[in-house]
């Protein structure tokens, strides 16, 4: 196989041109996105610069506590990601939905590093975070897609919920079309990914690992593994973070606590 | 007698709110009563019945139905012997027999036989709704309509008591006079027992309800 085309200090700067262009866009057409863009490349450099310093370091001290400890910081920071996206103020879904994250995230992630990929030890920190962080990071997406979903719902179809609850429904009964919902919301953007893969757009791992001079059919097996994985990721996360949830919505007599407005 | 309906010294507030909605509010509805409940605007008349059929939890209090304190009942066993019917019908997005039929499929009520077509449709008559048939599309029909569909759907379940959340206030005098005649038919010819929010007295014939004034928290009997 080829070796890596290194990219120089320079040669990374001149990357700032796409930059360059999106700048002068926004200023003649006033987007008034010249702020978040210089802040959006800012943070760029600095976070993969940060990362890249840190990878090294984690890959070097190769040390199972500290590679979990990295492990539960992205799952952490994901749950708050989520919550900044979701803004529910009524239900108290932060920790069910931090420990479904997490648990599903770390059986996920020990699954395909130490089962499918079959690293030794399990936790070998250059497979185990690259994966646990794909995990994390489609799967935080799905569950705050299909979180929020569930609220919006329920608050929208607030009257159908408590006239089915009066004709002697239970609380799942009345609620099962907005479950089902929530959950279908947060899984379509993973199942169409495994519809255009390959035709449509070349996923990010496998071009990585082609760019790094792997063989492009090592590289796709990769990439099936990891496309399989989020599927079931996204599903398992977001159907048992969604029953929780849901249930936390009611109270002790079944009662629907979401009010009409988010106050 | 045991009254069907026990209310003892009820207290209710809402969540940051400064003055109470209810305090040592008392009620009793014994099995076949018409009672309805009148008063102002905002004195917690609807809230009322919310928390009896516990679409809302209450602090202070009993409520007791048939003797027992309604937290003790299962929500969906509770809820299908004392069924509330809203003020502003809620339909499915779906056809009439659909929206009629659907709570048979919950587990609740799945001891209950569902009708026929032909009795629903019978049924629909009964309802001065003769000329809508089980197909329509029940989000087109008028709110009255809808109304009394609501009302159907409650009385095919048979509940041992209907709490009627002012079941005319958005009708027109024509269809408020037909649902009164319904109401009133439910109570004089079926014995059933209706606890009803209303600002109207219209119950001409056979029918002479218990009535209560809610204010200043509490329930008074006129």
């Amino acid at each position: 196989m080829s070796q890596v085309v290194e990219i120089g200090l320079w040669q990374l700067l001149l990357g700032l041109i796409f930059i360059l262009i999106a700048q002068t866009a926004s200023f003649v057409y006033h987007l008034g996105l010249n702020r978040d863009i210089t802040v959006g490349t800012v943070r760029t450099f600095a976070q993969l610069f940060l990362m890249g310093y840190a990878l090294t370091f984690i890959f070097q001290l190769n040390n199972l506590w500290f590679t979990l400890g990295i492990f539960a910081v992205m799952a952490i920071s994901a749950s708050f990601i989520v919550r900044g996206r979701v803004k529910e103020k009524q239900v108290p879904y932060m920790l069910p939905t931090f420990l479904t994250m997490f648990i599903s995230y770390f059986v996920t992630a020990l699954f395909v590093s130490g089962l499918i990929i079959g690293v030794t030890p399990w936790w070998e920190p250059r497979y185990f975070l690259p994966i646990g962080g794909m995990v994390i990071g489609n799967s935080m997406s799905a569950l705050a897609i299909a979180l929020e979903r569930l609220f919006r719902e329920m608050r929208q179809q607030k009257d159908l919920i408590e006239t089915k609850l009066c004709l002697g429904a239970d609380y799942r009964e009345a609620s099962s079309e907005m479950f089902k919902n929530a959950v279908t919301a947060g899984m379509i953007p993973s199942i169409n990914a495994m519809m255009g893969v390959g035709l449509v757009f070349i996923p990010g791992m496998m071009s990585g690992q082609i760019l790094a001079g792997a063989d492009p059919l090592q590289a796709i097996r990769y990439q099936i593994v990891i496309m399989l994985m989020l599927v079931g990721s996204t599903a398992t996360t977001s159907i048992i973070a969604i029953l929780i949830v849901r249930k936390r919505c009611f109270g002790r007599g079944e009662e629907l606590l979401l009010s009409t407005s988010n106050q | 007698m045991q009254p069907l309906l026990e209310i003892e010294a009820l207290g209710f507030s809402y969540e940051n709110a400064v003055t109470p909605v209810f305090r040592e509010l008392s009620l009793l509805v014994n099995e076949g009563e018409l009672v309805l409940i009148k008063g102002a605007s905002g004195t917690g008349k609807s809230t009322l019945l919310r928390l009896i059929c516990r679409l809302q939890a209450y602090e202070k209090g009993r409520i007791l139905f048939r003797g027992r304190a309604v937290e003790s009942i299962a929500p969906a066993e509770l809820r299908h012997s004392v069924t509330y019917v809203a003020q502003i019908p809620s339909m499915m997005d779906a056809n009439v027999k659909d929206n009629l039929l659907f709570p048979f499929s919950f587990t609740a009520n799945s001891s209950r036989t569902e009708p026929s077509d032909k009795q629903l449709s019978g049924m629909l008559e009964q309802f001065y709704l003769q000329d809508i048939s089980l197909s329509h599309q029940a989000r087109n029909l008028s709110v009255g309509q809808q109304q009394r569909i609501a009302l159907m759907r409650a009385l095919l379940l048979d509940p041992e008591i209907l709490l009627l959340d002012e079941p005319t206030s958005a009708l027109d005098a024509k269809s408020a006079s037909m649902v009164f005649k319904i109401i009133e038919h439910l109570n004089s010819r079926r014995g059933k027992t209706i606890l009803m929010v209303t600002h109207s007295n219209y119950f001409p014939n056979n029918v002479a309800p218990v009535i209560y004034m809610l204010e200043n928290r509490k329930l008074r009997k006129v």
